[in-house]
């Protein structure tokens, strides 16, 4: 693997968010999510909204979309379960889309975190949203556009799991 | 002087102004000024969050959030991000009335958190309290014609009037009565735009 390699596949990813139609990106990072949000941030064809905790995120994002924007949060999933509340009492209650690009700290193969990587799609199960994992950049565009799809549809945040293996990152 | 008062001494100059609401407030102002552009928020923190992706999404609309000082405190983080966007469209009322009114009165810790050099130190332009409806008004006022990221905030009692009529919408009339009032303000379609491609 070559060391732009990171590169190539947040550009891929970000690329792949556009052409599922989002426009408005609010962001915590994670370092092994740090050449995708470099991309969002550099790409003019996105609002992109650095976070503080992605609590305030959610409502950031659900305000932008009732004004017609498609939002994403890109979030590790420590981030996922420090916003729990406003899934449950903004997301789910209002009936607002989001598509939550989750980096899966502590997956299989994940050195570290493991905890939370055993929790995480356990608690993504009982808050009734749900999700798909991204272990092969090649599916990276038919993955966001159809989570964006299901996310639009059926009116609640669908999370897609971004994996080591996907961002090409160790 | 309770928050209703407040409120009353502004209904007739926010306009088409979109108002994002928590808590007693969301009952207060619909019965103040009735709207489509008026949305109850559930989660306790995120009515300025939620205020702000408005304001960001329509730079050209009025967006207001009317806080509470225990949602205020609770969101404390989210002040910092909304100031880093500096939304100039977002006038941030904030009603202090040194309890969880909504929750029971039990009391938040505001009297010993001064929410104006929060918001200031979160890196807000302009943030004041204010005293009296005059003054209130008028500090509004500034913040609508200046068109400048403004917190304004005030001391209140707690209560409201008796006779506040019942706001009997749930999440989800809320939302899409809100999201088709933007359509028809905005003359653009804002739901279900993908139903373009369905039978």
């Amino acid at each position: 693997m070559t060391t732009t390699a990171p590169k190539q596949r947040a550009a891929r990813i970000v690329a792949g968010l556009k052409k599922a139609g989002i426009d408005f990106v609010a962001t915590l990072p994670d370092e092994k999510m740090l050449e995708v949000i470099r991309t969002v941030e550099r790409d003019p064809g996105l609002k992109h909204v650095p976070l503080c905790r992605e609590e305030e995120g959610i409502g950031i994002c659900a305000g932008a979309y009732l004004a017609g924007k498609k939002t994403a949060l890109i979030m590790q999933n420590a981030g996922f379960l420090n916003s729990c509340n406003a899934l449950t009492t903004t997301s789910l209650q209002f009936q607002i889309p989001a598509l939550l690009l989750i980096y899966y700290a502590g997956d299989i193969g994940d050195r570290g975190f493991t905890t939370l990587g055993s929790v995480t799609e356990p608690v993504l199960k009982a808050l009734g949203i749900r999700s798909t994992l991204l272990r092969r950049i090649d599916e990276c565009d038919e993955i966001l556009r159809d989570a964006q799809i299901l996310a639009d549809d059926s009116k609640r945040p669908v999370a897609v799991l971004l994996t080591k293996s996907a961002l090409g990152v160790k | 002087m309770q928050r209703y008062d407040y409120l009353r001494s502004i209904a007739g100059d926010a306009q088409d102004a979109l108002v994002v609401c928590t808590g007693w407030s969301a009952r207060e102002w619909w019965a103040l000024r009735p709207s489509d552009g008026n949305l109850k928020t559930r989660t306790l923190g995120l009515v300025s969050s939620i205020a702000a992706g408005l304001a960001l999404a329509l730079p050209h609309r009025k967006v207001i959030a009317i806080d509470g000082d225990g949602a205020f405190l609770m969101n404390l983080c989210g002040l910092p991000t909304i100031a880093s966007q500096n939304p100039g469209n977002l006038i941030h009322l904030l009603f202090d009335n040194e309890i969880y009114e909504a929750s029971g009165g039990t009391a938040t810790v505001s009297p010993t958190a001064d929410a104006v050099a929060l918001a200031k130190g979160a890196g807000y332009r302009h943030a004041s309290w204010v005293k009296t409806r005059e003054a209130f008004r008028a500090a509004f006022t500034r913040a609508w014609k200046r068109n400048e990221l403004t917190l304004i905030a005030v001391k209140i009692a707690p209560g409201q009037p008796d006779d506040l009529p019942p706001l009997r919408l749930d999440e989800i009339e809320n939302k899409y009565r809100f999201m088709r009032y933007l359509e028809a303000t905005e003359q653009r379609a804002i739901v279900n735009p993908g139903f373009d491609s369905k039978l």
